[in-house]
């Protein structure tokens, strides 16, 4: 075996000159005329008969040819310099062909890389498709969540899981030491890394006593912290570290991709130690807030976990206070779908999008492919007549069709990579895991092999067919057969552009609208600064009161500064933290205003007087707060326009009195009386896109001092720019609290990063729709082209007999009218169809906005017809004599 | 000239490897060895002779060197290789399995019918 392919691989290298093999076979007919001389016959006689005996010279010595190994990869050689020449003959078919396959391939390939790491990334866990969160959802909380007081009677009597645990958030800590770093902490139940898979890198996992109510305080620590921190120094482990001021033991590093359910960014993993027994009493008896996952033992889908988890709900459901124990629901999804989110659409309609594009590109290829298929049925007929196989024809189709799709492989990686490069660049941090989006070479592969076999099968598709005899003889090649089918093709092409520059157009509108809004508020010049306080040395809110007392009163000192604003959260995010409350907890006069279970919500604020005067909020009845109203002992409010016209139809608001319900847990009237001193208009509340939400300010006072939190963000007007002030702040904070980092920002680039995401998807459909366009031209323009090269004979023929130059425009235009008219009816259906899915991503602009679709079919017929024009003027200004000569 | 018999698939190959287990020998040879030995029942084409030794020097199993001929002239002769010999054996094995095989089934027919 080995010895047959050594001999094989050596004649493979070594090239025999074909004298010998003519030595050797002439040798024969000396041999076979010697003999017939000795059987008696006469020299001539002799050396005719022995060629006679002998047959086909030539073909045994082809023959004797084809036994050579390697004999048949020559002639793919020979096939390779064929189509190159053939290349080099036509260029515009060939930089055609690979622009569109480049363009193809790497578009697809990028955003499919991009794509496949939000839909079908392997989540960091152990066989994550067992993976569920689960919990309770309600109006004011739409993501499941649980309480200590649920969670353990739920873990207990569960049945569908094979293990359950718990993570209890993450909140904001310091490494209280030198250098110290504001860091993310959370806590987690001792079984939490095991039941989610994970394995530490360095140590171990929390053991049982580790998770008890004052056992021995450890953490985990992150892969990025002990290289930041630790220099990877495998000695840390046991090293005690301060956490805002309390020494904790390393235990172990977590991996590198190590990331939280939530995905909320984590530096330490410290367990909960929760007090199991007291859930049914702390936080008025409904436990700890946290948040539950688990593990689906195996076979068991998230419909039946839901479903035997059901009945256990229903039993819980009887410690929600009775007011709203409708409200609650129990939710159980993947863990791919809680992660996901909104992210869900806009990757599904990115990928709608690519395959669009690929099949623009594989029409492109195809018809291209036919037409050249069409216009060298004559040179295939030669081909044929002069001995080349079917098989050998088709073998150098399949060459050339390989040849150019590696080429256009080739471009269409290094455009993916620039492409991938650009999208990361551009994208939102919000888009999760972007980042380390990188070419998938399987997505590559595919895309290559999609185009090589469109192209494969469409220019096969002339060579199956015997050429027909009349080929070579006929004057001109007529071509009617393919015709057809590129027609159709072209038509598709338009139809599928239609549809994508349709739907880019609805989100460039869409885009526009929700940059141009107006968010009820100034936002330019605006700084925001938050001070992170570590909460172990602010025991009361008496003393975070007056911290930032003491900062407001630093800040208004600071020269250019001319106003400074508290409010616990900020507009108009509405997944950053802000309070909120049901209508139906909102009385007036002791009278409920609203009836329960109705589900609205309202948003709630904290803020000072001139929280109004920074961001330029209007009072447009009665007045703003004042500073005196903040040190009386009163209770003061301020509604938006919008709750102010729910609560008060009659526009009498001013001086009227309310008070909301509390649940301690049951319901009781004991909050404070508040009385309303004006009316605000309204502000986007509830996100970019979101509907204004009614909403509400109370007076950040200083007779509560229990109100006052961690949640404190101040707003600064200043006269003096931005990044002169931003350092005196920095100083002043340093001087009130060197422990705290200070974060500054400035509002309207928070403002600005709400729109990342929309950016994003309207900047990448915007280019599919581009490339779509360009595409589905380059392939109109090419078959009309073509038909109008076809036709040269015919032209002159018309233009002899009388046909003026219009005439002829209108002929062959007349062709590219039609495909682009079909086309673009069977777009605009489609498009119309498609454009609902993208309801979910619009803002102010309906999917079925007629300016846009009028506008794009104007913009698609207009390229469309230069397309066709082109071509159909250079077939307008043949001369007939050329044309009558032409071939 | 009566017409040849066909040949079997892949029995040219065994032929032309059991004539040249006598020695070396040259093409014209070979033909004339398969004739002379078969009493001219077996007469090889040229056409599919010279293609049958270029290929089974291809993989190895003959080799060929030039040398003179009887009437001293310039001649390619080939001779049985290691490997050649060794299929040569293997070959002979099965073809002799083959036609007993053929030869049972063919002199059952009459047996069975009478």
């Amino acid at each position: 075996m080995i010895d047959e392919l050594l001999t094989r691989l050596r004649f493979f290298f070594s090239r025999r000159k074909p004298a010998d093999l003519d030595d050797e076979l002439q040798f024969h007919v000396e041999q076979a005329t010697a003999a017939n001389i000795a059987a008696g016959m006469a020299p001539d006689e002799a050396r005719r008969r022995a060629l006679i005996d002998f047959g086909g010279m030539e073909r045994a010595r082809e023959q004797s040819f084809e036994q050579r190994p390697g004999w048949w990869l020559g002639t793919v050689a020979q096939d390779v310099r064929y189509a190159l020449r053939g290349f080099r003959r036509n260029p515009v078919f060939t930089i055609t062909v690979i622009a569109t396959l480049a363009l193809g391939i790497g578009a697809t390939t990028a955003v499919f890389s991009v794509v496949d790491r939000i839909l079908f990334r392997s989540l960091p866990y152990a066989h994550d498709d067992r993976l569920v969160s689960f919990g309770l959802v309600q109006s004011l909380e739409k993501q499941e969540f649980t309480l200590g007081g649920f969670f353990y009677e739920w873990r207990d009597n569960q049945r569908p899981f094979e293990s359950v645990t718990f993570e209890h958030g993450t909140s904001e800590c310091n490494l209280s030491e030198a250098n110290p770093v504001h860091l993310q902490c959370a806590e987690v139940a001792q079984n939490f890394l095991p039941t989610l898979g994970i394995t530490p890198i360095l140590g171990r996992n929390f053991v049982p006593e580790e998770d008890l109510p004052n056992g021995p305080k450890v953490a985990m620590i992150s892969d990025g912290l002990w290289l930041s921190r630790f220099n990877r120094d495998p000695g840390v482990l046991n090293k005690a570290i301060m956490i805002d001021d309390h020494a904790v033991r390393i235990v172990g590093v977590l991996p590198g991709d190590f990331e939280m359910p939530r995905l909320q960014a984590a530096d330490i993993v410290r367990p909960a130690a929760f007090d199991v027994a007291a859930q049914h009493t702390v936080n008025s008896g409904i436990g700890w807030p946290m948040w539950a996952f688990a593990r689906l033992k195996p076979g068991v889908t998230v419909q039946e976990a839901k479903a035997e988890m059901e009945p256990l709900f229903l039993h819980t459901q009887q410690w929600i206070p009775a007011q709203f124990r409708n409200e609650f629901k129990l939710e159980v999804r993947s863990m791919r779908d809680r992660q996901m989110q909104e992210a869900y659409t806009a990757a599904w309609i990115l990928l709608g999008a690519v395959f669009a594009v690929l099949l623009i590109a594989c029409a492109n290829v195809a018809s291209l492919f036919s037409a050249r298929g069409a216009a060298r049925e004559r040179e295939l007929a030669v081909r044929s007549a002069l001995g080349a196989s079917r098989g050998r024809l088709i073998r150098q189709t399949l060459t050339e069709a390989f040849l150019l799709a590696v080429a256009g492989a080739a471009l269409g990686c290094a455009l993916a990579e620039i492409l991938l490069r650009v999208f990361i660049a551009i994208a939102p941090t919000g888009v999760p895991f972007l980042a380390d989006a990188r070419l998938d070479l399987r997505i590559v592969l595919f895309t290559v092999l999609v185009s090589l076999l469109c192209a494969a099968l469409f220019g096969i598709l002339p060579a199956l067919e015997k050429p027909r005899a009349t080929a070579l003889i006929g004057r001109l090649a007529k071509s009617g057969t393919h015709a057809r089918l590129r027609s159709l093709l072209v038509v598709a092409q338009i139809a599928i552009c239609m549809v994508l520059l349709s739907g880019a157009s609805l989100l460039v509108k869409s885009f526009w609208n929700l940059e141009q809004q107006n968010l009820g508020m100034q936002t330019r010049d605006v700084l925001t600064l938050h001070v992170p306080l570590n909460w172990e040395r602010y025991p009361s809110g008496q003393a975070y009161m007056s911290f930032y007392l003491r900062v407001e009163a630093a800040l208004r000192r600071l020269p250019g500064v001319t106003a400074v604003g508290m409010t616990n959260s900020l507009p108009p995010d509405a997944n950053s933290w802000h309070g909120g409350r049901r209508l139906a907890d909102i009385f007036v006069s002791g009278k409920q205003q609203f009836a329960p279970g109705i589900g609205g919500t309202v948003v709630a604020r904290m803020v000072t007087p001139d929280y109004f005067r920074v961001l330029q909020i209007p009072i447009v009845q009665g007045q703003g707060f004042t500073e005196e109203e903040r040190s009386s002992s009163g209770d003061f409010i301020i509604l938006s326009k919008l709750l102010g016209a729910r609560l008060f139809p009659q526009g009498d608001a001013i001086g009227q009195h309310m008070q909301f319900a509390n649940y301690n847990p049951y319901f009781v009237l004991d909050g404070p009386v508040f009385t309303v001193v004006g009316v605000a208009a309204d502000v986007k509340n509830a996100g970019l896109a979101g509907e204004v939400e009614p909403e509400y300010y109370e007076l950040r006072n200083n007779h509560h001092p229990g109100n006052w939190d961690q949640h404190h963000i101040f707003l600064l007007e200043s006269s003096l720019p931005v990044s002169v002030v931003t350092p005196w702040i920095r100083s002043q904070i340093a001087q009130l609290e060197p422990t705290a980092p200070a974060e500054i920002g400035v509002l309207s680039q928070d403002v600005h990063k709400l729109a990342d995401r929309p950016r994003f998807e309207t900047a990448l459909l915007g280019f599919f729709a581009l490339c779509g366009l360009a595409m589905a031209v380059i392939g109109l323009y090419g078959v009309i082209a073509f038909v109008a090269a076809q036709r040269t004979q015919e032209i002159g023929v018309r233009m002899a007999l009388g046909a003026t130059r219009l005439d002829i425009l209108r002929l062959i235009a007349g062709e590219g009218v039609r495909l682009i008219v079909l086309g673009g009816v069977v777009g605009l259906g489609a498009a119309l169809i498609f454009a609902r899915l993208l309801k979910s991503l619009l803002y102010n602009v309906g999917p079925h906005d007629p300016a846009i679709y009028a506008l794009v079919a104007l913009l698609l017929a207009l390229v469309a017809l230069a397309a066709t024009l082109i071509p159909a003027r250079a077939a307008m200004k043949v001369e007939p004599v050329e044309a009558l000569r032409y071939e | 000239m009566p017409p040849s018999t066909d040949l079997l698939q892949g029995t040219l190959d065994l032929l032309i490897l059991q004539t040249l287990a006598l020695g070396p020998m040259h093409g014209w040879g070979v033909a004339q060895r398969i004739q002379q030995v078969s009493k001219d029942v077996l007469q090889i084409g040229q056409g599919s002779l010279y293609p049958a030794l270029h290929r089974l020097e291809y993989k190895g199993w003959i080799q060929a060197d030039w040398g003179n001929s009887e009437n001293n002239r310039r001649a390619k002769f080939y001779s049985l290789t290691a490997t050649g010999r060794r299929q040569l054996e293997a070959e002979l094995d099965t073809w002799e399995r083959l036609s007993s095989a053929i030869g049972l089934v063919l002199s059952r027919v009459p047996e069975a019918s009478a």
